[in-house]
């Protein structure tokens, strides 16, 4: 086991290497001269070759790259052009924010999405299994800034039965109660594809185990449908588990939409505002920050699904 | 001699004889849509760029106005038609893109040796740790806004997942009697790979990228709505959204309109995408 953690880890780093080689590339593929841009165009040609030379920019590219991912090694991702501070604080405050939504969101994924999928692979050619179906790819298919604006206006605004906006209240808010009431429509509304996904691949699982030889030997045997489907639902676990994984991941960087449409104070709203102000190197460190939550929840994902199934770790 | 009619070797998958009602229906919806956009301006009743400003925010069913008008006074239906274009097609020209670079990308993986498969899936690998549109929207953010740009970062963030599926194709098919075949009578690996692959792959790859375009719809138009994409005053589904969101909660029912209309053009070819799958019997790789 020890050893397949320390695999599974070691396979993690030239992932990782990849993934700063990508931001790397994202940053060089800017248009315009960075340095003509700092000292503006009126500046000497040789001012312009001393601050080149200062940012090293007159290197080699992979000895930039070297130069640039030792101290993205170290943490330091820069400073925020518009709030002068550096990014990494920014963008880990918000990453919290954004982790509290994406749980909760991925709670009401799974839940959603096993009831959807379960019904249409249980019930396969009846109207509730048609239903199930329907609902879960059309829940694939929304655009969650839409969902969301419609969510805003008719049970924020017309029924009055959420808060619109934020995480809690500003007057007296503050408490589970509070960040409960403003956490349903924006975590229902990233909910919403996650479920959908959820439930077709739930689905596809319960059809391949309940078609193996087991449930047939199971049914002869006098068990009740009961007792089977239990069975049944322990095979499908740890394919449960990797969708999981998966969604979880999937939502840390997918709910920006859901975070500008409910001003929810995450990692997505921050790059949005970064959109507006051009604020780069925010942008990066919150791609970055993000891709390495994904990674380590495949790891986590991988390790314990080789401590439920010892045929994983073989 | 008589000729004795042989019947044509099939080795494709077994069809389903018909396209599924639903997928009917969604291809008869896009259809319906393709044509009311490429109509656009033969159909819309006003220019979708100049409003006139006593106009503004007029509600549903006002006359000269069907679909209501914006806070620019500008015709929403007329936004809505001539929009359509740069949607749809900012739906469908990355998934294009995609699918040529991924198909090239996953037969090369495929048929090359164990070296050419990793060096080509494992840098794949790096992109899968990235969560998608987060990428799309740095790789935008970096280019600077415009139609092209959010095409292009679009375009990159499709080619991991179709080539993933063209390389599991092509792997499938690597011991296959006909393989052996054509490698025997000393066909070359592009011809064989465009003769003998490209065809029994292209079902899973036209399957997949059709939903695809569903998910691409609504990609372009959340970059345009977060200011990375086709910017204002263009009439584009996204950018109407962003434009009329400031009504919210004095006009809700004019967002309701480029919101629907994305929805509709999701859901259709998604449906279509899942007809097309049990059409061709493949088996539906869920993103």
């Amino acid at each position: 086991m020890t050893l397949y953690l320390l695999k599974r880890l070691g396979s993690a780093i030239p992932i990782l290497i990849g993934v700063s080689i990508v931001v790397f590339i994202t940053i060089k593929i800017i248009p315009g001269d960075p340095v003509a841009s700092l000292l503006g165009p009126t500046s000497s040609p040789q001012a312009r070759a001393e601050l080149t030379a200062r940012l090293g920019l007159d290197q080699p590219l992979p000895i930039q790259y070297l130069s640039w991912g030792a101290h993205l090694f170290q943490g330091d991702l820069g400073d925020s052009i518009a709030k002068h501070v550096p990014v990494l604080s920014l963008v880990l405050d918000a990453f919290g924010n954004t982790l509290v939504l994406a749980t909760f969101a991925a709670v009401v994924a799974f839940v959603l999405g096993i009831l959807l999928g379960g019904v249409s692979a249980l019930r396969r050619g009846r109207v509730s299994a048609a239903i199930s179906n329907a609902i879960s790819l059309f829940s694939i298919s929304v655009p969650q800034y839409s969902i969301g604006l419609l969510l805003i206006i008719y049970l924020a605004t017309g029924a009055g039965l959420f808060p619109t906006a934020g995480m809690y209240d500003p007057i007296n808010g503050g408490g589970w109660g509070d960040l409960f009431l403003h956490l349903v429509l924006p975590g229902v509304t990233a909910a919403l594809v996650p479920a959908g996904i959820i439930a077709r691949m739930f689905r596809s699982c319960v059809i391949d185990v309940m078609s193996m030889d087991f449930i047939d030997a199971m049914r002869s045997r006098g068990l009740s449908e009961l007792r089977i489907l239990k069975h049944a639902f322990h095979n499908t676990l740890p394919t449960l588990m990797t969708i999981a994984g998966l969604q979880l991941g999937y939502l840390l960087g997918g709910v920006i939409f859901v975070e500008t449409v409910f001003s929810w104070p995450g990692l997505g709203l921050l790059v949005y505002q970064s959109i507006t102000q051009r604020d780069l190197p925010v942008i990066q460190a919150g791609v970055i920050v993000s891709a390495l939550a994904f990674v380590v929840i495949n790891v986590v994902v991988d390790v314990l699904q080789a401590a439920i199934d010892p045929r994983v770790r073989a | 001699m008589t000729a004795i009619a042989l019947p044509a070797v099939r080795t494709k998958r077994r069809r389903s004889r018909r396209l599924p009602v639903s997928a009917r229906i969604a291809a008869g919806v896009i259809g319906l849509v393709v044509v009311a956009v490429l109509l656009a301006p033969v159909l819309a009743p006003h220019n979708p760029t100049q409003g006139q400003l006593g106009e503004r925010l007029a509600g549903i069913g006002t006359a000269g106005h069907l679909l209501g008008t914006d806070g620019q006074g500008r015709d929403i239906l007329s936004r809505l038609l001539y929009g359509g274009r740069l949607s749809l097609l900012s739906g469908l020209i990355p998934v294009l893109v995609a699918a040529v670079i991924g198909t090239l990308l996953g037969l090369l993986a495929g048929l090359g040796n164990r070296f050419t498969n990793g060096a080509v899936m494992r840098t794949l690998d790096v992109f899968y740790a990235f969560p998608a549109v987060l990428l799309a929207i740095a790789i935008a953010a970096a280019l600077g806004s415009g139609a092209s740009n959010a095409i292009v970062a679009l375009s990159v963030i499709l080619i991991p997942p179709i080539a993933r599926i063209a390389e599991t194709e092509t792997a499938r098919l690597r011991g296959a009697d006909f393989m052996e075949a054509a490698r025997a009578s000393g066909a070359r690996t592009s011809s064989i790979a465009i003769r003998q692959v490209l065809p029994n792959i292209a079902p899973a790859i036209v399957v997949y990228c059709t939903a695809l375009i569903g998910l691409c719809i609504v990609y372009s138009a959340g970059l345009s709505y977060l200011g990375l994409g086709i910017a204002p005053p263009a009439p584009e589904w996204g950018v109407m959204i962003s434009d009329l969101q400031q009504y919210t909660f004095t006009k809700p029912e004019l967002l309701l309109m480029p919101a629907l209309a994305i929805l509709v053009a999701s859901v259709a070819f998604n449906v279509l995408g899942d007809g097309l799958g049990s059409y061709f019997n493949v088996r539906q790789e869920v993103r």
